[in-house]
């Protein structure tokens, strides 16, 4: 168990130094003006000067591992554009909490409501439920989030009555951004949720519950149902990914102060070392997500021990 | 003694009850089916999987269903416990248990009355028949709950019982760990364990030792036989493999295309077999190959069942066939009174024919000992 | 009966007629003979035939039938096992399966036949009369000003966008554009994931390093490439190509590695490399046909997750160049104006379209994905 954790959280460390140095090095490849708030006012030599003193005249090896050495004092840099000079963990330290609050809102209804619906799909198969489930899943999958986002935004808020914005002192205008949050993930969810109870309810297992005098009731419950959320555990973390680019369309549809909507922002301004601290951010939560759904699985699941666990499933 | 000469006595004390309790009828029967069909739906066919079986299991006998895989053993005995797969019903006929017709039962509430309590059954593979997030203890403890009423301290005491009834080692310690840390033949015991606390009056063994290795299966099998005993079990066991039941079964029912073709007394079947499948059967055995002659294996692939049968199922790979084969399913003929066969060479119009070699020299084979051999020897 | 003549026709054919011949005879003999059971054949055997009869269940003949048979119904004739294994099963052919099941799927044909109408029509669209140019700024000949925002009419079907020019022809441009990244992706993707796949799982000395590579990757989220690939590059349908194929071929690659595995150690792969098979041909023969159905999957998926995420970019502000239509552009042309009803419809029409498509792309790979699994063919 302990080799399989440190194993576990030794590729995630990896994957996560891979992907710093490659955002670091790819932004040095962008143009200069990414650093400058006003960049057209400037002489050559005031650029020069202003590269220098940011330290992006060095051989490249060098400025990576200054970057590393500030990432270990816990500080991202400043940002260039968006707030000129501004310590850029400030900046986030302000937008996450809105994101945070948005995104555990949207789970948190999401696997409840995406668990029950492919329990009731899974249950009678082709059944009302299934068909229901099936084609909101596929309305979900297929359609381009943008589409039903947009037009949620747009018949939601006049139907409401409410703004069309997010005012942090209305709490029905929270309403319609975690609806939209929540939409995919819940057909996600369900999805998940009704192959792996199909996938139970048809082992071996299940038949030698039945005959043993089991009440379906209690076969379905105890043995169908929480084997198949046993595999789900391992998503939930995982449906951070998922909410990664809903949160960017939803934030900045509503305009709600977090990180997604700061994402559009700062790719629009340009600003090239914020750019690379919310890339970098948002990499390592999903990383860590990942990480947090394996470490929950093993623990979970008795199978899982002493690195025993199927590489690359 | 061996384990086998054990096996051998206690099988012979059983067949040595009253001669009147062993004649099919007039015994105290606990299941009796009757002209049972079975049909399934696939690719859009209908496949006539059971085709009228009829059969009386005697309270306390050792009934082996014996047949190539896809005879119907399985299906057949699956009706048993309503767990037919859902593309499947029964399409005629009746399963009489203790007044209930099985056949004709349609819920999972009607099928509670029976499962465990009355029927239970040990499942084909150990390796996908427990739950892998449950210990192996709970999943006792739950068949102890629903059947026996027993919780708490009293079912866990129980379950340690049983467990050690099973054979398992360190029962304490066995019980809370999961199923992926006991071996094939371990996990098999579990199951039996399972079975065993319903507390059932029948039990189903599924080719219990197909997915074990050699030397497992003799044990499992002299364990079935053992709580068999123990407990006062009726028993109906399933297998491909006639060599297994020699020993442990009173009667033999042999099944081809959905159908019994033969059905008697253990060593009626053995040592006066009259359907030409059952001649092919043990001829194939492989107690019975001579050195450095090739095994006998039988021609062709059972008959589609996707299609109407005509005559007797068996008659294309029959080297015996008559012409009325191929135009009528054979009647029961009578051997003994506890003897029958599907054939159409029990009529007195039809040519003398011998069984072959092998089969005759069964007998002779037997009483040397070739099916009483144990590369282990037993451990009794 | 029909099923039953047709299989005898068979037999027939494959020449097997005088055994075919006399077992009919026969058949013919012995039913009469059933038919005429009260008259006495005076061949048919004597008193005491029903003695032997163990009569505990229903059986076809009555006794008196069965005493009724002639004697020449008991001659031998041997059955030929042979002949037993060519009726046994009906024929299967792997194609042809998948191909009944897929038109069995009424909604999964209604989904196809949409596809194939968009988009041919998005390649004939600007052959036909009277279409304009997309970028092409419609003026008032009388006036000399732009048509801006005019709601459709029949000179304009979806009407114009606000800076006059027609939105029909815009529309269709933008699907074409749309689908050439979908389509360039889908291909790109597969080409790639199915041979890093086929080799990561075929080859076991690879299987170390391909699995500890992917863990890495894997744990990389695609959204990100994305954006990071975007902003680096410089806006244009070839930057959207190239970053969506970077990312997409894992996940393909590993379906295909799994899928390898499994059929690498199967009984009839083991028989070929016996039989000195090279490693190629294996590939080709034995494997490609088994992973169609999870490829075509894939690479139909691809095709709507293609469009989803050029919208995405176009959003962010990393999308094409507004002077290429695409359905991304017109979606977020239309969502500036989409608070004003009378404009709503430069939303609308642009969805609609895009919406159609994905989802007829998803339920035609998904429905295809399924015909093609040889589990499901029954």
């Amino acid at each position: 168990m302990l080799l399989y954790i440190a194993k576990r959280l030794g590729r995630a460390l990896i994957s996560l130094c891979l992907i710093i140095v490659v955002v670091f090095v790819l932004l040095r490849q962008m143009p200069v003006e990414g650093y400058f708030a006003s960049f057209d006012k400037m002489t050559p030599i005031q650029v020069e000067n202003g590269l220098r003193k940011l330290g992006l005249l060095d051989p490249l090896p060098v400025q990576l591992l200054n970057f590393f050495k500030q990432l270990a004092q816990g500080s991202l840099g400043v940002s260039a554009r968006y707030r000129q000079n501004y310590p850029i963990a400030r900046i986030i330290a302000q937008k996450a909490p809105f994101s945070l609050r948005f995104g555990l809102i949207a789970v948190g209804i999401s696997i409840p409501l995406g668990l029950g619906l492919g329990v009731l799909m899974a249950r009678r198969k082709g059944g009302a439920w299934d068909r229901i489930g099936t084609v909101y899943i596929v309305f979900m999958q297929a359609v381009p989030s943008a589409i039903y986002y947009l037009f949620l935004q747009l018949y939601g808020t006049q139907a409401l009555n409410i703004s069309l914005l997010y005012n942090p002192d209305k709490w029905q205008t929270m309403i319609l951004p975690v609806i939209s949050l929540s939409m995919p993930s819940v057909a996600y969810f369900a999805m998940w949720m009704r192959r792996y109870t199909v996938d139970e309810a048809n082992k071996e297992y299940i038949k030698l519950a039945r005959v043993k005098g089991v009440p379906t009731m209690a076969v379905w419950f105890r043995h169908v149902f929480r084997n198949a959320v046993v595999p789900i555990v391992q998503l939930i973390p995982n449906s951070l990914l998922l909410t990664l680019a809903g949160s960017i369309y939803v934030e900045s549809l509503y305009s709600i102060p977090g990180m997604g909507g700061l994402m559009v922002d700062v790719i629009k301004r340009q600003d090239n070392t914020m750019v690379q601290a919310l890339v970098i951010i948002f990499a390592m939560l999903t990383i860590v997500g990942l990480l947090l759904g394996d470490l929950a699985m093993a623990l979970v699941d008795p199978r899982i021990s002493l690195a025993r666990k199927a590489e690359a499933r | 003694m061996t384990f086998n000469e054990e096996l051998v006595a206690e099988s012979a004390a059983l067949r040595n009850e009253p001669a009147a309790s062993r004649t099919g009828e007039s015994r105290d029967t606990v299941l009796s089916i009757r002209d049972l069909h079975v049909r399934f739906r696939l690719r859009g066919q209908s496949l006539h999987a059971i085709r009228g079986v009829s059969l009386d299991v005697a309270r306390h006998e050792t009934l082996a269903i014996v047949g190539e895989s896809g005879a119907g053993k399985s299906v057949l005995m699956k009706n048993l416990c309503g767990l037919l797969d859902p593309n499947g019903w029964i399409d005629g006929g009746s399963i009489m248990y203790e007044g209930m017709d099985l056949a004709s039962f349609r819920s999972e509430r009607d099928w509670a009355r029976v499962r465990g309590k009355h029927i239970a059954m040990v499942t084909q593979d150990p390796m996908t028949s427990l739950n892998p997030l449950k210990t192996v203890g709970w999943q006792i403890e739950e068949a102890l709950r629903y059947n026996q009423q027993l919780r708490g301290a009293a079912a866990r005491r129980r379950m340690l019982e049983l467990l050690a009834d099973v054979g398992i080692p360190d029962t304490q310690r066995r019980a809370s760990q999961y199923p992926h840390e006991f071996s094939g033949g371990m996990r098999q015991r579990v199951v039996i364990a399972i079975a065993l606390a319903c507390n059932p009056k029948l039990l189903i063994c599924d080719e219990p030792t197909t997915a074990l290795d050699v030397t497992i299966q003799a044990q499992i099998l002299r364990l079935i036989h053992d709580i068999k005993v123990k407990y006062g079990l009726t028993l109906i066991y399933i297998t491909h493999d006639l060599g297994v039941v020699a020993n442990v079964a009173d009667r033999i029912a042999v099944m081809y295309a959905g159908d019994i073709v033969e059905l008697g007394a253990c060593e009626e079947v053995f040592f006066d077999p009259r359907h030409p499948y059952t001649w092919a059967l043990l001829s194939s055995l492989p107690q019975l190959g001579v050195k450095k002659q090739e095994l006998y294996a039988i021609q062709g692939t059972p008959p589609n069942l996707f299609q109407p049968i005509r005559g007797d199922a068996f008659a294309p790979r029959n080297p015996w066939a008559l012409a009325v084969d191929f135009a009528h399913r054979p009647p029961y003929g009578r051997v003994s009174p506890t003897h029958k066969a599907r054939t159409w060479l029990l009529d007195p119009r039809a040519p003398a024919v011998e069984p072959p070699p092998a089969v005759r020299s069964i007998r002779t084979l037997f009483e040397r000992g070739a099916f009483t051999e144990n590369p282990q020897g037993g451990n009794g | 009966m029909s099923r039953f003549s047709l299989g005898e026709r068979r037999v027939e054919r494959a020449g097997d007629d005088a055994a075919l011949a006399f077992r009919n005879a026969v058949h013919e003999a012995a039913k009469t003979a059933s038919a005429n059971a009260d008259s006495v054949d005076d061949r048919a055997c004597p008193e005491g035939v029903s003695s032997y009869l163990y009569s505990d269940a229903p059986d076809d003949l009555t006794t008196e039938q069965i005493a009724a048979l002639p004697i020449s119904a008991f001659e031998s004739a041997p059955g030929d096992a042979r002949e037993a294994e060519r009726t046994g099963y009906s024929h299967y052919s792997y194609w042809g399966s998948t191909f009944r099941m897929f038109l069995a799927n009424r909604g999964a044909v209604v989904a196809l036949s949409i596809v194939i109408i968009i988009v041919l029509f998005t390649f004939i669209q600007p052959y036909l009369p009277r279409q304009a140019d997309p970028n092409l700024i419609h003026n008032n000949p009388e006036t000399g000003l732009q048509i801006i925002n005019r709601a459709p009419d029949a000179e304009f079907w979806f009407g114009t966008n606000s800076i006059g020019q027609d939105l029909w022809a815009r529309i269709w441009s933008g699907t074409r554009t749309s689908l050439y990244i979908g389509l360039t992706v889908a291909v790109i993707q597969a080409a790639i994931g199915i041979l890093m796949g086929v080799l990561w799982g075929y080859v076991r000395r690879l299987d170390f390093l391909f699995t500890e590579i992917y863990n890495i990757l894997n744990n990389i989220p695609t959204t990100i490439v994305l954006i990071l690939a975007s902003y680096i590059l410089r806006p244009s349908v070839r930057t959207i190509i190239l970053a969506m194929s970077f990312t997409s071929w894992i996940v393909l690659a590993r379906f295909i590695r799994n899928l390898t595995m499994i059929i690498r150690d199967q009984d009839f792969n083991v028989a070929s490399r016996c039989l000195g098979t090279g490693l190629w041909r294996i590939i080709m023969r034995n494997l490609l046909p088994q992973m169609v159905s999870v490829i075509m999957l894939r690479v139909a998926l691809s095709i709507p997750y293609a469009i989803d995420m050029e919208v995405f970019l176009t959003y962010i502000g990393l999308g094409v160049p507004i002077e290429t239509p695409s359905l991304g552009n017109l979606i977020n042309a239309g969502r500036i104006l989409m608070m004003s009803p009378s404009l709503r419809y430069q939303l609308i029409f642009p969805a609609i379209v895009l919406s159609l498509l994905t989802i007829c792309f998803y339920l035609t790979g998904n429905a295809f994905a399924d015909a093609a699994d040889p589990k499901n063919h029954r």
